[in-house]
């Protein structure tokens, strides 16, 4: 799309905000083309400021400026005109001008008017739209069958005019939700805007799949018609005194505008899918919100009482104990409380003896001697179960480690012959045993090589048979292994592979 | 082995740290201890499980606030784990402290942002609002002090950040310039207990009188029905809400208390657990939370080997008063009088003659036995009847039969 430029003193009028004058008269022009009166003199202009709501006093001389201002930013044309009925000179002069808006000017204004329907306007996405899409499109499908020119442009109108509002909804909607997802401010309002949204968006998302797909449908039907005719036809049937080359173009356009929402032709994902999914995380997100802001509304206001209760509370309890009580209860905040000395076998004795009858768990010497527990040395006898399971937790980590280490190591990064090994680690050749033997057990394929993965799906293996019965020989720090010199490629699954 | 056998082993343990990290600590902050705050964000689907299930307790975790919540719902029995004082001897709050903790609570709830001035201001203008509540005082030290630390404890719970200035300058200075944010959210998470206490308006002369009902009041959660607690349970409570409350019940107290003994449970609840499944359920409980579970005839107690989901330690050395309790214990072979015990502690005294330091005089031996005694309370191991202290069947856990008592 071509950028888009504004002829440089378009909105000129918009900045000075002293008085507003020129936008008035702007809107007065415009409000007199509805009823196509497109020429008007001054008296006329004072009238129609009146009906448009500018009350203020204006003589003659500002009105003129602001008129003459207009017309020098081409906003307005003026027009001498003869045929009035004038008896005196001045009324002459006064009454012979008719102004009339210039095609900028009129742009001008239906920008203004534009730009102040985005201001006010909510976003809402209608399924009518949509519904209304998709009958178009079956109309202009059954138009192209055996329909006038004449009907297929009208047909065609519609269905970019349909298509350009779901478009314009669509656009505002986004804005708007991501504003509303953003502004927290004002809980009591949001709350209100919010859950209608949601209910909304429930609402349309039911509705969206079955329309898309409808329209998905009807695009395919036009297009067996052919795209190119239906439109050439269209330009025959809108009849245009001076058909312009690009009319086609936009056509053409806005077509593909169509196929990109409902039907890419690369088969690449619809946006209307997009607005599917960004609906649906829009509810989750304001579900979440809202859920937060009952939680917090219900709460907030209930808990202020709550606290101050809770002191009155904590001001008359009579036992120093019963505070202590009174906050664990209402806070829940204190800790559990633990022993940390088991037996070192607890299986050994019977869940069904008494504690009187079960040996003791054995306590620090030293805590009872000497008042000290063991800091830095352990008796022998004291059997620390958090010293064993740290242990067990490290050599677990430590296996892993290793593991991991040398499945790297074997990471061949291309097919090797065994005998490029050489030397290996005792441990890491262990690995590389298993996983020949791995690919080994595996059936051979249809170009002679072996495959097999690890259960953990982290290595692959691929093996092919010796060129020429050579024999692979590998030092380890055990020994010597001798075997066919298979040609083998290793790759993990999160290494350099 | 396998790297997928080690990643569920990595998994099982990491639940289990979970698990006891919120039991020690229910509320954890990112800012406060990163790493356990990261494992819980990890593993928040398998221990919110677990708490669901064993205890009906909510864990919430906020990954991008910042904070695991777990809400331990449950009438208090154990008057021994107060809120502390951030400060060094970590002493437990006092009336004072609790007090302004709430009303600074109630005046936090309003502002996202304060200063420690501002709110000095607007927590005395409350409590002289409140006429039960001593007005706050902010030019007298000693509440000042106070003051401060419950902002502190506030901190440390991530309520409250100050974004410029160090509260603790306010106790020596009330025109110190302290900004803090408040976190209005957590703060609301801070209460606990399912009732409001706003909601049950009781007269304040009745608190003190039907005190241990209130406890049970808001404590109170209606999705047991009838049968929470009530020992006259109605026919209407659903036998699918009777079997969730005693397992709830049952294990809010095993996982949240040293020992559990058989004789403190109801008929009810006894037979829950000497049914097959109720068996089962506890040794899963404890294996899912990487503890070793201890089954007698009198009861089952959850040791936690790592000391993780603990506040308190023993046996330990961490206080002359927690060795004294351990050597104590052997002389409880039987219910002992106070008398009794008081002399085993003077023996004591002499034993270790550097505890005189802090157990100075002749009240230092009633002293050390009383704090003793309160750490062996405790842990469950004694309960004292007027002046006789009777040992409770955990305690032969660590008697040493093979010496004379001392």
């Amino acid at each position: 799309m071509d950028p888009i430029r504004v002829p440089p003193e378009m909105f000129r009028f918009t900045d000075g905000s002293r008085s507003g004058l020129p936008l008035a008269i702007l809107h007065a022009f415009g409000e007199a083309n509805e009823r196509l009166e497109t020429a008007l003199g001054i008296d006329d202009v004072r009238a129609r400021l009146r009906e448009v709501g500018w009350l203020e006093t204006l003589d003659d001389e500002d009105l003129v400026k602001a008129l003459d201002q207009l017309r020098s930013q081409g906003h307005l044309d003026v027009v001498q005109s003869h045929a009035g009925d004038y008896r005196t000179a001045s009324e002459y002069e006064r009454r012979n001008l008719q102004y009339s808006l210039s095609r900028q000017g009129e742009a001008a204004y239906a920008g203004v008017v534009r730009a102040n329907e985005v201001l006010n306007a909510s976003g809402a996405l209608q399924t009518a739209t949509l519904e209304a899409l998709g009958e178009r499109l079956g109309e202009l499908a059954k138009q192209l069958e055996d329909g006038t020119d004449r009907r297929v442009f009208s047909t065609l109108t519609e269905v970019e005019s349909h298509l350009e509002a779901f478009r314009d909804n669509t656009k505002r909607f986004n804005g708007d939700l991501q504003r509303l997802l953003h502004a927290e401010a004002d809980l009591a309002t949001f709350h209100e805007v919010k859950a209608a949204t949601v209910t909304y968006l429930q609402g349309f998302l039911n509705d969206l799949e079955h329309h898309a797909h409808t329209i998905a449908t009807r695009i395919k039907e036009v297009d067996d018609h052919g795209v190119e005719r239906m439109h050439r036809r269209a330009l025959n049937g809108a009849s245009l005194p001076n058909p312009d080359p690009r009319w086609l173009d936009v056509r053409k356009a806005r077509w593909d505008g169509l196929r990109a929402w409902f039907l890419p032709e690369d088969g690449a994902t619809p946006r209307v899918e997009d607005l599917h999914r960004l609906a649906r995380r829009a509810i989750i997100t304001l579900l979440q919100v809202l859920d937060r802001i009952t939680e917090s509304r219900r709460r907030a206001s209930s808990a202020v009482a709550d606290f101050r209760e809770l002191a009155r509370w904590f001001t008359v309890v009579p036992a120093q104990e019963d505070l202590h009580r009174l906050w664990s209860t209402m806070f829940g905040l204190s800790s559990a409380r633990h022993a940390h000395l088991a037996h070192a076998d607890p299986e050994v004795v019977s869940t069904t003896a008494s504690w009187l009858d079960a040996p003791p768990v054995e306590v620090s010497e030293l805590l009872r001697s000497a008042g000290r527990t063991e800091r830095f040395t352990r008796t022998g006898r004291v059997r620390d179960v958090s010293a064993i399971r740290a242990a067990r937790a490290e050599k677990a980590l430590q296996e892993r480690a290793e593991l991991e280490a040398a499945w790297n190591m074997l990471d061949t990064g291309g097919v090797v012959r065994l005998s490029a090994f050489e030397k290996l680690d005792h441990s890491v050749f262990e690995r590389l045993l298993d996983l020949l033997g791995q690919a080994l057990g595996s059936a051979v394929g249809a170009d002679g090589t072996r495959r097999s993965t690890t259960s953990d799906g982290q290595i692959e293996i691929v093996l092919r048979p010796p060129q020429t019965g050579a024999v692979a020989r590998l030092t380890t720090t055990s020994g010597v292994f001798r075997g066919p010199d298979y040609e083998i490629e290793i790759s993990t699954a999160g290494g350099g592979a | 082995m396998s790297l997928t056998n080690q990643l569920v082993i990595a998994e099982r343990e990491e639940v289990a740290r979970g698990i006891r990290a919120l039991l020690a600590t229910p509320l954890i902050g990112e800012r406060g201890s990163p790493e356990t705050f990261d494992l819980i964000r990890r593993r928040r689907e398998p221990i919110r499980q677990w708490f669901d299930y064993y205890c009906g307790w909510t864990l919430t975790v906020e990954p991008r606030l910042g904070y695991a919540r777990l809400v331990k719902v449950r009438a208090a029995t154990d008057p021994t784990r107060p809120a502390r004082r951030l400060r060094s001897g970590r002493a437990a709050f006092d009336r004072r402290r609790y007090v302004l903790l709430c009303v600074v609570a109630a005046e936090l709830l309003t502002v996202p942002v304060t200063t420690i001035g501002l709110l000095a201001g607007r927590v005395a203008q409350a409590s002289a609002a409140d006429d039960l509540v001593t007005t706050f005082d902010v030019a007298t030290r000693a509440e000042r002090l106070a003051f401060v630390d419950v902002l502190k404890l506030l901190e440390s719970y991530g309520v409250l950040e100050a974004a410029d200035g160090d509260p603790e300058s306010f106790v020596d200075d009330p025109a110190a310039k302290v900004l803090f944010r408040v976190d209005a959210t957590l703060l609301l998470r801070m209460l606990a207990a399912p009732v409001g206490p706003s909601q049950l308006a009781v007269p304040a002369d009745d608190v003190a009188l039907r005190f241990e009902e209130l406890l049970e009041a808001v404590s109170h959660e209606q999705r047991y029905g009838l049968s929470s607690g009530r020992h006259e349970d109605t026919p209407s409570a659903s036998d699918v809400q009777r079997n969730l409350w005693l397992r709830h019940t049952v294990f809010r107290r095993l996982v949240d208390d040293p020992v559990l003994y058989f004789a403190e449970l109801t008929a009810e609840e006894r037979a829950y657990l000497g049914t097959p499944t109720g068996r089962q359920l506890l040794r899963r409980a404890a294996e899912q939370g990487g503890f070793v579970l201890e089954e007698r005839a009198e009861g089952v107690l959850l040791v936690d080997v790592d000391g993780l989901a603990t506040d308190e330690k023993f046996p330990d050395d961490g206080s002359n008063a927690k060795v004294a309790a351990l050597l104590l214990l052997d002389a409880l072979d039987e219910p002992r009088t106070t008398d009794y015990l008081q002399k085993a502690t003077a023996k004591l005294l002499k034993r270790f003659p550097r505890w005189a330091k802090t157990y100075r005089g002749k009240d230092g031996v009633r002293r050390l036995t009383v704090d003793a005694l309160a750490v062996l309370t405790g842990f469950g191991l004694i309960r004292t009847e007027a002046e006789l202290v009777r040992p409770l069947p955990a305690a032969a856990r660590y008697t040493d039969r093979t010496e004379e008592a001392p």
